[in-house]
């Protein structure tokens, strides 16, 4: 009784054996694609990883040129605010001296005014005067020269305001930098990584601000009252919300 | 009351502009600092300043640091502070208000918001 279940156990494994083979010759394939495909991806990743590896070596280079673009317009806008009060300080001196001139031609009129009781009763000599006096007006002459310095002061005055923007896009440059930094420090972590076939989830991108650094991220240069607006509302909603004593703190 | 300015700002630029404005306002004591903790050290070293005007980002000593040192001296606690800067979310704002500002500009500004909030603040002071 014993001896038949043997056998057909034994045949059993067989029928298994038999089984695992044929599976095994259909899988042979399969692995050898398999094995094909990765002898052709480790060189893409070789290829991956020596592009990583390039980039991230350019990154201090990218972040110096960012730095210089920082340093190039600062420059440039401190010699553009050298110029602008160099204008500036002419058009004061012009003011200076059209003030001096009109003072000094409000003296000749009155000087000349003086001669007019010498020459009343002689005609021609009155209308010499007349036609004199006439052409000697300045006065609209120098009225609008000081308009049109004033015009010229404001301008410049513009000028100097619409620079705020070097220091707006200093700090979004840093912030640029700030995050190219943040992406080497990455970038060289998943180069090693590869050597070691192990890749890493790196999650969020922020990282801590070198000490020495400081930035706005969300800088940005708009001529619209928006902002102000927005930030008088806030000051009036907390100052509403709280006690007076606060507020006498706040603003002591 | 005679004003004396400090004006703290790490960009050269900006205390420039912001000088050239007070300047054209018609205050002509003016001083700057480039960091909050120079400003800390003309502080100390000028009694006649009467006025801040500061920005917020500056390396080595913050704007908000530099307000929480002021209010914290009682030499200097009473001195009034005008934050310039670019941050402009609540957040920011009411963290100022809490180390006591006096006011609160964002820039770009205009000479007109300039002299309201120093009109502003001098009056709250006065009165």
């Amino acid at each position: 009784m014993n001896q038949p279940n043997n056998m057909n156990n034994l045949f059993d494994k067989l029928h298994d054996l038999k089984s695992l083979f044929i599976y095994g010759e259909k899988l042979v394939p399969i692995i050898k694609s398999l094995v094909d495909f990765m002898k052709d991806t480790v060189p893409l990743l070789e290829n991956i990883n020596h592009s990583i590896a390039d980039s991230t070596s350019k990154i201090p280079k990218a972040t110096h040129q960012l730095n210089n673009v920082t340093s190039a317009t600062e420059l440039a806008t401190t010699e553009i605010l050298d110029l602008v009060d160099s204008v500036t300080n002419e058009v004061r001196g012009v003011e200076k001296t059209l003030k001096s001139f009109l003072i000094t031609e409000e003296e000749k009129e009155k000087l000349l005014e003086t001669l007019l009781p010498f020459i009343k009763d002689n005609n021609e000599a009155l209308k010499i005067f007349e036609d004199y006096k006439s052409k000697s007006n300045t006065s609209n002459v120098i009225k609008s020269s000081f308009e049109a310095l004033n015009t010229i002061k404001d301008q410049a005055y513009n000028i100097t305001l619409s620079l705020q923007v070097q220091d707006i896009t200093a700090q979004q440059l840093a912030a640029v930098n700030h995050l190219i930094e943040s992406v080497q420090v990455r970038l060289s972590g998943l180069v090693s990584d590869l050597e070691v076939n192990e890749i890493k989830d790196f999650g969020n991108l922020s990282m801590p601000v070198p000490e020495g650094v400081s930035f706005d991220p969300n800088a940005r240069y708009s001529k619209s009252d928006e902002g102000q607006q927005n930030v008088d509302d806030i000051i009036k909603t907390q100052l509403g919300n709280t006690s007076q004593d606060e507020i006498d703190k706040l603003f002591s | 009351m005679s004003l004396k300015f400090l004006v703290v700002d790490d960009s050269v630029t900006m205390r420039r502009i912001v000088i050239n404005s007070l300047r054209n306002l018609g205050f002509e004591e003016i001083v700057e600092a480039g960091d909050g903790k120079e400003a800390l050290t003309k502080l100390s070293s000028d009694d006649a300043i009467n006025f801040v005007i500061t920005d917020w980002n500056m390396p080595v000593l913050s704007g908000l640091e530099l307000i929480r040192a002021i209010r914290s001296d009682e030499k200097t606690n009473a001195i009034p502070v005008l934050m310039v800067t670019t941050r402009g979310v609540k957040e920011d704002i009411i963290e100022a208000l809490k180390a006591r500002v006096n006011n609160y500009v964002v820039k770009p500004f205009t000479p007109q918001i300039l002299r309201e909030k120093i009109d502003q603040i001098l009056a709250s002071v006065s009165s």
